[in-house]
Parts: structure tokens; C-alpha cells; sequence
């Protein structure tokens, strides 16, 4: 199915990182432990090895040696369990998935199935969209109500809520212990959120006209970013000659607090790499390729069209010609369209060697079919559903649309 | 399928190797524990102010030989264990796509009031589908303006379905009742077919309610004599069956449980059409659209990027394929010229040939030769003046 094959990445990457993750942090504590254990034997063998050793230190040593596998075994006891958590969010994304996938290919399952499964996308996706834009309220509603939190990603905004908070709040802490939570992730990204927190974190002491506090803070901070910041960090060192209310364009700049909102953009789009995230959300994509491809390219005159002038030529059916929607397809490309698809207006049904298109000697074109039943209904007689006007059903000519 | 397959082999062998280490690491630092306890013990036992021989070092020195060993080999055992997580990852990468958002335009939907008007969109969507809660929150998340007058026929609608889904015939007939002469003037057979489902469901509980369906009939039937005359008479023909149980007669097929559902569509169809609106979500039919619509755009994409054609969207203004949605996704008619592949426009307008040909404008003004044209699919010559523009 081509659709999961280009929709459904992050559904599966996402949880896949969080296992990453919980692997790299399960690897740390099992070392830390048994570092421990091991200098405990360590220490436990130069005692025996000095002679003359009395039972009863080397029974408090074994003690201690004990106590140190036991908080080595419930360590590992939890960290494995998080990894098996973690590997069982993805094996459950994958179950989803593939339903939509048996669905399809038993090909006697019924329609309504798969339109089920589609809403349920079409959930997940809104969620997504909640969450990139800030509404969690509405994300955790809607996740609750039709039974998908599994199958979001939930979780890593909830986390990097809090971080966008404390930010707004101009504090870095949280934001700097994230950076280092994901140090050498955000290496491997070349990310400077950290260098651009620290200078942050330099500029509002200068603006608290904490001066001397600045330049420790520079000198404990700075000098780790100097071999790829340091035109950056000489112009924010310049700073500490200028006023806060320096009108001097680079330093005014510096002084704005608009930065911090920057930093809170800043700060989000790291963290979708750091998911490997795409900038937009599947459903804005999805909603702008929809958009797109139901989009009827080019007015056709006096007929239904998404764009025409006179909205009684709207079809109630057709998404784009909702207003709403109409408004957000208006920048979009049309659908492209090589070959006449052409409707009966009366009927709705398709014209084609079953259902002639004929033309009324108004020049507007209708199906056979209809007209015929309508000169059954009137004595030959053919009303113009536009114009309203009234013709012989003999006068009716054949149209032929390649 | 393959796609999903291949990923979830690899967290199969995830959640095995995963499992087999938690086992073993808890089985083997128990049994280190143990054995540790048991000489500690042993020392414990001992006087006083024993000290230890030299075989009781060498015992100790070996059991913590084997500690050193052991723990060191859990550690590296679960390293081992990161190829076999990092091979999802590429499983993934391999098997879905992740710039899926190369064919859109990030700006297009930036500005602040196209937010909104998404949001909005939201809302009719979490409203039509009977969200009530979720829509609320995003109202008060989103902060936008809530359209009342939107979600009062859904809540309505919606709670007719419900109760159609579970055989009450109730609320869809007092609304068909209500609706009469808007339902009448789309020609809409709801109304009748909902008393025929009543009536029906009267006689199915056999003789004894037989003189209540005769009234039921007499009250409501005659109303539709004209348009259903036809449908009035089998109905009526039933009544012959019911002693003997219309299970096992010619009208069998009416207690199909088929008509549900069958009523069931009629009524979102007809309801939908009476209000003007559509019968699917349109967010909804969008979306699904854009789904079916995003991997042929990413496929093309990556060819003209082979080709060196750059922008996917430059120069004209309209998607670079054509996307098949189906019959379900059409709803206007599209007129492409045979001559020119293009779409027809104001400017460039349908034309019909006197002999029935149509082209567009603009291709028959290229196929004229002075005050002559002929025609490009028959033999018949004509002059450009007499065709004549046609609306679809």
C-alpha cells in the first residue's frame, strides 16, 4: 500500500527513537553498576590477597558485594522492561497498520472497514496537528475519545510542553538540561541550541546589569563553542561596552525579547529532528495534496465548478466548494486533467457511449438519457434547466468529446 | 505489506533477544547472589578471630573471578544488543518514506488566518462526526469563534442514526414527518419507505398485531398512493402470509435485515442532501484524497528531480499528474482540449464543429488555414465561424 509506505514514517520512527533512547540510557546504568560490582570484587581480592585475613571483614565486604548485585539485578530487572515497553509500541503501530493492509488485500472485507480504519487515520492525524500547534487539550480529548494514545505521539510533545514553558518564562534550565539529556544526538545535528541558551542566558545578565556575573559566565561557557562561534561570540562579547538601550542595530537586536520566542521555535524544530520529525504535520500535507487534487482546474462557464462567481453553480457534495475549504485550496495548484471527465447535470451521471452527450440549440450539453426521459415526461418538449427555456426534443444535436 | 513486514521482523528479534537477556540476567545474578550468600554464610559461621585458610582465599578468589567475569559479559551481551535495535531503524528508513512533505509547500499554510480556517474546518468535521467534547477543546485551545448554527443539525442527525442503528424507527420518522414537503420536493421516497419498515416490523410479530398494522396502513398509506401505488399493493399483498408467517412466502425478502442498512443509507443521503450538505465529511474526503493523491506526487517528484526538471509546482499552476480518485472523487465536469491536452478555460472555452467535434478555442483558431478549417477527427470542411460555444 503506497499510502503507508509515505505517510506512516513517523508513526513508526518515533517510537523507535524513544527505543533508541531507552537503550542508550539502560546501557549507562547497567555500566554504572557493574563498575561498582566490579570494584567491590576489585577491593575484596587485594584484602585477600594481603595474608592473615580475619573472616569477619571479608564477610562484611561479601555483604556489601551482595547488596551491589541485588541493585545491579533490579536495574537491569527495569531497564530491560522499558526496552521491551518501548518495543512493544512499535509492534503495536505495526499491528494497525497492517489491518489497513488485510483489509485491502482479502478484498471481500467490506468498504466499511476501511472507511473506519480511514477515519481512525484521519484521528491520528488531527492529533498530530493538535499537538504541533499547542492544542493539547484537544490532542488528549480526541486521542481518549476514539481510542488511539498508542498510536500517537503523545508523550514527546507533552515533554517538550514543558520545556516551550519554561522557556516563555525566560528559563533555560529546563531547556539546557534537555540539551544535555540529548547531547550527542544533537552533536551529530550540529545543533546550536546550546550555544544560543548560554548567550541568552549571557545577554539577561547584562540586561539585570549583572556585568561582572557576565563575563564569568562567559568564561565558564563560552570557550567550548569558540571553534565554531567565534565571530558570534566576540560580537555578543561587545556587549558589555554598549547600554541597555543601545541603539546600535546588532546589540538592539541582541537586547530583543523577542529572541526567547525565537529559542521556543528554535527549540521545537530541533526537537522533530531529533525524532526525525518532518516539518509539517502529515495532515497539513495531506490536506493540501487533497485540496489539490479535488480542485477542478478552470471554470468551466455556467456550469458547477469550485471557483465559479455565482455559488448556486456549487456542488453541496464536493469538499473544495465548502467555504471554508474553498478559502484554503484558493493558493494550491489544480488537479492536473488530460482527459474530459464530463456529467450529465441533470442526471449527475457520467457521459460516455452509454449516456451521448447532447447538445440543446442553446449550446448548453446535457446526457441523452435524461433529456429522453424528460421528452417522455413533456410531449417531446425539452426545458432547459439553465435558461429555462423550451425546445423541441427534436432539435437536440449530437456532441462528440474526444 | 512488505513494508510493514520487514520492520516488524526486526522488532520481532528485538522483543526475543530482549526477552532472552532479561531472563538470563535475572537467572544468572541470582544464582551469583546465592552462591555469594552461601560462603558468606560458611565465614560466619566460623570462630571469631578465625582467619582464612588458603583454601578458603582461593575459593574466594575464584568466586570473584567468576563475579568479574559474569558482569562484565552482561554488559557487553546487552550492547551486542544494539545492532539488532539500530536495524529497526533502518528497516524503516528503508521501507517508509520520511520526506514525505517534499511535495507541499511549508508557507502555504502558515498564515495565521489559514490556520484558522483549518480550525475551523476541525471543528465542522469533530461536530459531523459527533465529537462534541473534542471540538469544544479546540475551541478553547485554538481560541476561534464557535459557529453554532453549524452544530445544531449533526447533533440532530447524529442521534437519528444512533437510534436507526439500533432499530428505532422513532426519531427518523417524526424528523421525515417534520421534513414532509422539503422531502417531497427532492422526490425523496424516506418518508414512505420509513412507514413501510414500521409496517413491516408490525407484521412480523404475527397475527395478533395484524388489525394494528390494517390501522397503521389505513392512517399512513394514503398519502403516497400516487407515487407508490405499486409498493402500497405488495405491502398490502402480505397480509395474505401472515397466518402462515411470511418467512416462507413470496414477500419474504422484505424482512431482509438488508433493509436497515438499506434505510439507514437512504436517510444520511437524503438528510445530508435535504441540508445541503455533503454526505461525507469534506475534511474527511480530502484527507483521503491527499492520501491516495501523496505517493504518486512523491513518485513524480523523484523522477523530475532524475531529470533535472526542478520545482515541482513552477511555471504552471497545477499539479504535474493527474491523481485517480475514483468515481467518488469527482463531482464537476472537466473539459480537456483533444488538440491542445490542455484545460479548458474563460478564455479558452469548449467549441463544437458542425460536425459534433468539440475542441477548444484556441486549437481551432491554430487549425485554421485563412477562412477554412477542417475538421481534425473527419473529413468535413468548415469555416471557423460556425462553430459555436458550448457549456457543459
Amino acid at each position: 500500500m503506497a499510502d503507508l509506505k509515505s505517510l506512516e514514517h513517523p508513526t513508526l520512527k518515533v517510537p523507535y527513537e524513544i527505543l533508541n533512547k531507552k537503550f542508550r540510557t539502560a546501557q549507562k546504568s547497567l555500566d554504572r553498576e557493574a563498575s561498582h560490582v566490579q570494584q567491590a570484587a576489585r577491593e575484596l581480592e587485594s584484602t585477600i590477597s594481603g595474608g592473615n585475613v580475619r573472616a569477619r571483614d571479608i564477610t562484611s565486604l561479601l555483604g556489601g558485594m551482595v547488596e551491589k548485585l541485588q541493585v545491579l539485578k533490579r536495574k537491569a530487572e527495569e531497564s530491560i522492561s522499558e526496552e521491551l515497553a518501548a518495543s512493544n509500541v512499535c509492534k503495536r503501530r505495526l499491528e494497525h497498520l497492517k489491518e489497513r493492509e488485510t483489509l485491502t488485500s482479502a478484498g471481500t472485507v467490506s468498504q466499511g472497514a476501511v472507511n473506519q480504519w480511514k477515519r481512525k487515520r484521519l484521528d491520528r492525524m488531527m492529533v498530530e496537528y493538535f499537538l504541533r500547534n499547542g492544542y493539547y487539550n484537544a490532542a488528549i480529548t480526541l486521542a481518549e475519545k476514539s481510542d488511539i494514545k498508542d498510536l500517537t505521539n503523545i508523550e514527546i510533545f507533552l515533554t517538550s510542553r514543558e520545556i516551550e514553558k519554561s522557556l516563555a518564562n525566560h528559563e533555560t534550565s529546563k531547556c539546557l538540561i534537555w540539551c544535555h539529556d540529548n547531547k550527542s544526538k544533537l552533536r551529530k545535528l550540529k545543533s546550536n541550541m546550546e550555544f544560543n541558551l548560554r548567550i541568552q542566558e549571557f545577554v539577561e545578565l547584562i540586561r539585570s546589569e549583572r556585568r561582572m556575573d557576565a563575563i564569568k559566565h562567559a568564561r565558564k561557557h563560552f570557550p567550548s563553542f569558540e571553534d565554531e562561534h567565534l565571530d558570534t561570540i566576540q560580537r555578543v562579547m561587545a556587549l558589555l561596552a554598549f547600554p541597555i538601550g543601545t541603539e546600535i542595530k546588532p546589540y538592539k537586536a541582541l537586547f530583543d525579547e523577542t529572541r526567547w520566542d525565537t529559542l521556543i521555535e528554535q527549540f521545537r524544530q530541533e526537537n522533530y529532528r531529533l525524532f526525525q520529525l518532518a516539518s509539517q504535520s502529515v495532515f497539513t500535507v495531506a490536506l493540501q495534496a487533497g485540496l489539490s487534487a479535488l480542485k477542478t482546474p478552470y471554470p468551466l462557464m455556467h456550469f458547477t465548478c469550485c471557483y465559479s462567481d455565482n455559488g448556486e453553480n456549487r456542488n453541496p457534495a464536493c469538499p473544495v466548494c465548502q467555504p471554508c475549504l474553498n478559502q484554503l485550496a484558493e493558493s494550491l495548484p489544480f488537479a492536473h486533467c488530460s482527459q474530459s471527465r464530463l456529467y450529465c447535470h441533470i442526471s449527475g451521471l457520467p457521459l460516455n457511449e452509454n449516456n451521448l452527450p447532447m447538445m440543446l440549440p442553446n449550446g448548453y450539453i446535457y446526457g441523452e438519457q435524461a433529456l429522453e426521459q424528460m421528452a417522455k415526461e413533456n410531449n417531446g418538449q425539452i426545458i432547459c434547466p439553465k435558461t429555462k427555456e423550451i425546445f423541441p426534443f427534436k432539435k437536440v444535436e449530437k456532441v462528440y468529446v474526444m | 505489506m512488505d513494508a510493514c513486514l520487514a520492520v516488524e521482523k526486526e522488532i520481532d528479534r528485538v522483543l526475543t533477544k530482549f526477552g532472552d537477556i532479561n531472563e538470563n540476567t535475572g537467572r544468572i545474578l541470582s544464582d551469583l547472589i546465592t552462591h555469594i550468600e552461601r560462603l558468606k554464610a560458611e565465614l560466619e559461621n566460623a570462630p571469631e578471630d578465625h582467619t582464612l585458610t588458603s583454601v578458603q582465599v582461593d575459593i574466594l578468589k575464584q568466586c570473584m573471578g567468576k563475579v568479574k567475569e559474569t558482569v562484565s559479559r552482561l554488559t557487553t551481551d546487552h550492547r551486542d544488543l544494539h545492532s539488532t535495535v539500530s536495524k529497526v531503524g533502518k528497516a524503516i528508513d528503508r521501507n517508509f518514506i520520511a520526506d514525505f512533505a517534499a511535495t507541499s509547500r511549508e508557507e502555504v499554510f502558515a498564515a495565521p488566518e489559514k490556520i484558522n480556517l483549518i480550525n475551523k474546518v476541525i471543528c465542522q468535521h469533530l461536530y459531523r462526526q459527533g465529537m462534541q467534547e473534542v471540538a469544544e477543546a479546540l475551541v478553547q485551545d485554538a481560541d476561534i469563534a464557535p459557529e453554532i448554527h453549524n452544530k445544531e443539525p449533526f447533533t440532530e442527525l447524529n442521534h437519528i442514526l444512533d437510534s436507526l442503528k439500533s432499530k428505532d424507527l422513532e426519531p427518523a420518522l417524526a424528523w421525515a414527518t417534520a421534513h414532509h414537503d422539503a422531502l417531497e420536493a427532492q422526490n425523496s421516497s424516506l418518508e414512505f419507505k420509513l412507514h413501510r419498515l414500521k409496517f413491516i416490523e408490525l407484521l412480523k410479530q404475527g397475527a395478533s398485531h395484524q388489525t394494528d398494522a390494517i390501522s397503521y396502513a389505513r392512517i399512513h398509506f394514503r398519502k403516497f398512493v400516487l407515487r407508490h401505488e405499486k409498493d402500497i399493493q405488495t405491502l398490502m399483498g402480505m397480509l395474505l402470509y401472515v397466518p402462515n408467517g411470511i418467512g416462507s412466502s413470496p414477500y419474504s425478502c422484505l424482512l431482509d435485515s438488508e433493509m436497515w442498512l438499506e434505510i439507514y443509507e437512504l436517510f444520511t443521503n437524503d438528510a445530508c442532501q435535504l441540508l445541503g450538505v455533503s454526505v461525507n465529511s469534506p475534511l474527511g474526503t480530502c484527507i483521503n484524497a491527499g492520501c491516495s493523491a501523496i505517493p504518486a506526487l512523491l513518485n513524480i517528484k523523484q523522477v523530475m528531480m532524475q531529470r533535472q526538471v526542478t520545482g515541482i509546482w513552477n511555471g504552471k499552476d497545477e499539479l504535474p499528474i493527474e491523481i485517480d480518485l475514483g468515481s467518488e472523487g469527482r463531482y464537476h465536469s472537466m473539459f480537456a482540449c483533444p488538440i491542445l491536452r490542455q484545460q479548458s478555460t474563460q478564455n479558452n472555452p469548449p467549441m463544437r464543429l458542425i460536425c459534433g467535434h468539440v475542441i477548444s478555442r484556441d486549437a481551432l483558431h491554430k487549425l485554421c488555414n485563412g477562412n477554412k478549417m477542417k475538421c481534425p477527427y473527419c473529413p468535413i470542411e468548415q469555416s471557423p465561424s460556425d462553430a459555436r460555444l458550448i457549456y457543459f
